[in-house]
């Protein structure tokens, strides 16, 4: 499980603006070698902006992302600017991520030829279909995407990112287009790449489901902040922040606890609600159950985003530090 | 390219063939434009370059404005020069200068499109008010001003048409390097950390080819059609003799008066079917290219 | 026993386009009692969304429809079309995906809500209809300034709300959701979904629910019903179906939903391998075969029907 005790990506204060919408409002989160991080949130909350960001496919307004970079005197963080090719990314569409007018093959090798990789081409591009589960690879070599089903599509997006032999990937809801039946063996495929490669993922999704059957660490987003993060077990099985525990009430799944459907939706991120931005939806809040000089903090104090590095660690005044 | 992907290629190119023979429209089109291509090219041997030139014809005893007989099966002019030879050595000009315009404003329109579709920003702007001016300007007079100014030849003639053509073009291919440009495929290749070369070459180029070949397949009988105009109009390249030129002949020295069909009909007809054929096959490729258009047959 | 609500025996339907023909459902019969809730749940190709439309005779013209529906004491197959003009929206109405193609882009919701009634004449003028669609806003949880919005300027959640109004517009006794939950964030999905269950139990509606997602209509509905390869495979109790499914591939669905806190699912994601058939190109004998960890020779030569497998339960399988 982890590796090492420096992490692989570190992701500190971010704030990503478009304009006046703040989608991501000072986000700090880490991942450390050979885990898998869940970022779990609805849309609004600036997830996917989140991991575009850390990809380099979005530039941040302000805060530091620092990836490990490999170099020739051993790992040493390196300040992300645009481009790292040990972070690679999978994405939500698999049939709108391959160009359709390439064979499966110049897919996979594309990246490889993009930065003139050393080895046998040829070789590394039938390892790494093979490895996603493409066999015999050479019979995917000529065939275009719209050839194959969706499933074997997000494997030739896995192939084209391991392909590269990353220490990250990025997954933004790598199995909410395909089909249910076939999403376990996509999952398995993830898992089995971190035990064989340690690997590490952050895979963003809004599926608890999914993070219970493949994360070790979950990180909840709500508006542009991370509001709580913690082990798997802990936050889906006894989370702390209020919106958490309503997210887990309705999840289908989940049976035990009492559905506290939330009102209204997520606001505008141009609008963000003063002090604890979860504050005019918060059950908690609204119960009245809360101690006055609590209850008097929310709707003024901002609890601040939770800090980098931190294992566990929710953002509400409810919650003691 | 690898020799896998060149069998695809070819694959492809078979499958498209297939598509165009089962277009009756499509086939008459290429038919009657090969028809033309090949008149052009065997030129030397359909007709006596010689009989072009006027005095050549006076010297070969023609009348003027004889009907199709002995002297020519097409007649003669108004000075007694060859009608059919006119005619088909007249299609190389006009097949030559619509094709080579074609190519320039191809050429021009696709970078301007491309570039400002993929940069954005200042050079977007920039390039697009360029295109916008050459767009609101009209044609006519601008062609006229460019063509005194720079002389009156075939090569002036093709640049002519070719600067004042690209402006839809370049709208059109901008349009479309915009939507590939959204695609995600496209951010899969940023994040292999593909230069801005690598995405234009790999990813939009392949993904608006298709609409560059359509789009150059009906800009070709435009350009055959704005090289009658100027030619009709007197601008043309007065040594080239094309169908536009004799339409202008014919026009000056009275031929429709006379009724002297033998002269101006065939040109006309020639270039009336040339542009048909151009835009059938056109046609027919922008359904192959996109089936939802062939499906409201 | 008064007559069922629903009732559909051997449905077939086949689409004819440029491949040929395509057998979308291929024999599905069920019964759906006033007041009940079915849910049918299946994944892409199964044929779901078919026999959606099928019920109120919205597929494309050309389509094969055999079998018999009876909706409401009425056999819309066979039903004049003015007949089933006059059935539609007032017996069943179908309520879609939320998607921002499932509305006209350029009327406003008001108007959109309020077309059926004027087309159905439910509503005694335009001022009364304009009530009316103010009404059902309310109800779905909508202000009724929201009337003159245009399908762009409300969120996904909103969109759905304002189709379920639409479909509750002439009073229906049936009422067909097709994937309304699909694309919805969680907790959105989960107003909509408490939604439509107070509206079912106020207005004692009869509710079929066809989703992918197996573990919402445990949530939703009573029964339910597993589809592929364009039939019906498992029936039964939702909640039992799910906990306890007969039907190998009913199993393999229900894994893909793990339950959160169950030790079994923790870092042990379950799938199946292939692909879910499409319709064009079905396995010989039990179509499920290729997939199935349980398969063996008996499943080969002829499909198998549903047979009964427990109380008011029954899988297509010869296991069972």
């Amino acid at each position: 499980m982890r590796a090492g005790l420096t992490n692989l990506v570190e992701v500190e204060d971010l704030h990503v603006h478009f304009g006046a919408a703040r989608a991501v409002d000072g986000a700090s989160l880490h991942v450390s070698p050979g885990e898998v991080l869940a970022l779990v949130g609805e849309s609004g909350s600036g997830k996917t902006t989140l991991i575009r960001a850390i990809q380099g496919l979005q530039k941040p307004t302000s805060g530091q992302i620092r990836v490990e970079d490999v170099g020739d005197d051993g790992p040493r963080p390196k300040i992300q600017t645009i481009f790292n090719p040990t972070v690679q990314m999978v994405f939500q569409d698999p049939t709108g991520a391959l160009n359709p007018r390439q064979t499966i093959y110049e897919i996979v090798a594309e990246g490889l030829r993009i930065q003139h990789g050393a080895g046998v081409e040829q070789e590394r591009v039938a390892q790494a279909l093979s490895r996603a589960g493409l066999r015999p690879p050479e019979r995917f070599f000529p065939l275009y995407p719209h050839e194959v089903s969706g499933g074997q599509r997000q494997r030739v997006v896995i192939a084209g990112a391991m392909v590269m032999e990353p220490r990250l990937l990025l997954a933004d809801e790598p199995v909410a287009s395909l089909d249910a039946s076939i999403r376990g063996e996509i999952l398995a495929l993830m898992r089995r790449l971190v035990d064989e490669t340690g690997l590490a993922i952050l895979v963003v999704t809004h599926d608890l489901g999914l993070a219970w059957n493949i994360a070790d660490r979950v990180a909840v987003m709500y508006l542009g902040r991370i509001v709580e993060t913690g082990p798997t077990e802990q936050i889906l099985e006894n989370p702390r922040h209020p919106y958490t525990r309503a997210l887990l009430s309705v999840v289908p799944e989940t049976r035990e606890m009492e559905q506290q459907i939330l009102i209204g939706e997520i606001p505008d991120p141009a609008r963000i609600p003063s002090g604890c931005r979860f504050h005019p939806r918060c059950p908690l809040l609204q119960s009245g159950i809360l101690a006055p000089e609590i209850a008097a903090r929310c709707p003024t104090d901002d609890p601040g985003p939770t800090p980098v590095g931190a294992l566990t660690s929710a953002a509400c005044w409810a919650v003691p530090a | 390219m690898t020799s896998l992907a060149m069998q695809r290629r070819r694959a492809t190119a078979g499958r498209v063939w297939k598509q165009f023979r089962s277009s009756r429209s499509g086939m008459i089109g290429l038919g009657v434009l090969l028809l033309f291509v090949l008149m052009a090219l065997a030129a030397p041997l359909l007709a006596d370059a010689r009989e072009l030139n006027p005095v050549y014809a006076r010297a070969q005893g023609n009348p003027q404005w004889a009907p199709p007989s002995e002297f020519g099966p097409l007649g003669t002019d108004y000075i007694r020069r060859s009608a059919w030879a006119q005619f088909v050595w007249g299609s190389r000009i006009s097949l030559f200068v619509g094709l080579a315009a074609t190519v320039l404003t191809i050429l021009i329109g696709s970078v301007i499109g491309i570039i400002a579709g993929f940069v954005g920003g200042k050079p977007d702007a920039v390039l697009m008010r360029i295109t916008e001016w050459f767009l609101v300007v009209p044609f006519l007079p601008l062609a006229i001003v460019l063509a005194s100014v720079l002389g009156r030849n075939v090569w002036n003639i093709i640049f002519v048409i070719g600067i004042t053509s690209w402006p839809s073009t370049a709208r059109l291919i901008r349009a479309q390097v915009l939507t590939v440009k959204q695609r995600l495929f496209v951010d899969r290749a940023r994040s292999l950390g593909a230069s801005g070369r690598h995405i234009v070459g790999q990813h939009i180029l392949p993904n608006v080819m298709g609409l560059i070949l359509a789009n150059a397949t009906l800009a070709v009988p435009i350009s055959i059609l704005t090289e009658t105009t100027l030619a009709f109009l007197g601008l043309g390249d007065p040594s080239a003799a094309s169908w536009g030129k004799t339409l202008e002949e014919a026009f000056v020295n009275g031929a429709m008066v006379r009724n002297a069909w033998w002269y101006f009909v065939p040109a006309g007809l020639g270039i009336l079917a040339v542009v048909l054929a151009f835009t059938l096959i056109g046609r027919t490729l922008e359904e192959i290219a996109n089936p939802r258009l062939s499906r409201a047959r | 026993m008064s007559e069922p609500m629903l009732s559909v025996r051997d449905l077939e339907v086949t689409y004819h386009g440029h491949g040929g023909h395509v057998p979308a459902v291929r024999g599905v019969s069920f019964d759906l009692e006033k007041g009940d809730s079915l849910g049918l749940a299946g994944e892409s190709g199964c044929g779901k969304s078919t026999l959606a439309n099928a019920l109120l005779r919205l597929l494309p013209a050309g389509t094969e429809v055999s079998g018999q529906i009876i909706l409401d004491g009425k056999d819309v197959l066979n039903l004049t079309p003015g007949g089933l003009r006059a059935a539609r929206w007032t017996s069943g109405a179908i309520i879609f995906q939320g998607a921002l193609h499932a509305l006209n882009p350029v009327q406003t919701v008001g108007e959109q809500i309020a077309e059926p009634m004027l087309v159905h004449q439910t509503a005694a003028s335009d001022s009364a209809a304009r009530e009316r669609v103010v009404e059902l806003l309310r109800r779905v949880g909508l202000p009724a300034a929201r009337a003159d919005s245009y399908p762009h300027q409300l969120s996904g959640g909103q969109r759905q709300r304002v189709l379920i109004a639409m479909a509750l517009a002439c009073d229906p006794l049936l009422l067909i959701a097709d994937e309304p939950t699909t694309a919805l964030d969680l907790m959105v999905q989960a107003q909509v979904l408490d939604l439509l269950h107070d509206l079912k139990e106020e207005r004692d509606l009869t509710l079929m629910f066809i989703t992918h997602d197996l573990s919402v209509l445990t949530y939703a509905c009573r029964r339910l019903a597993v589809m592929y390869a364009g039939r019906i495979v498992e029936e039964g109790p939702a909640w039992d179906v799910f906990e306890n499914a007969s039907h190998p591939y009913t199993r393999a669905l229900a894994a893909a939903f793990p339950t959160i806190g169950d030790e079994a699912s923790r870092m042990a994601p379950s799938g199946l391998g292939g692909d879910p058939p499409t319709p064009d190109n079905l396995p010989q004998g039990c179509p499920f075969h290729p997939r199935c960890p349980l398969a063996h020779d008996a499943c080969l030569p002829a499909e198998p029907d549903l047979r009964s497998s427990g109380l008011e339960r029954s899988a297509a399988c010869v296991l069972v």
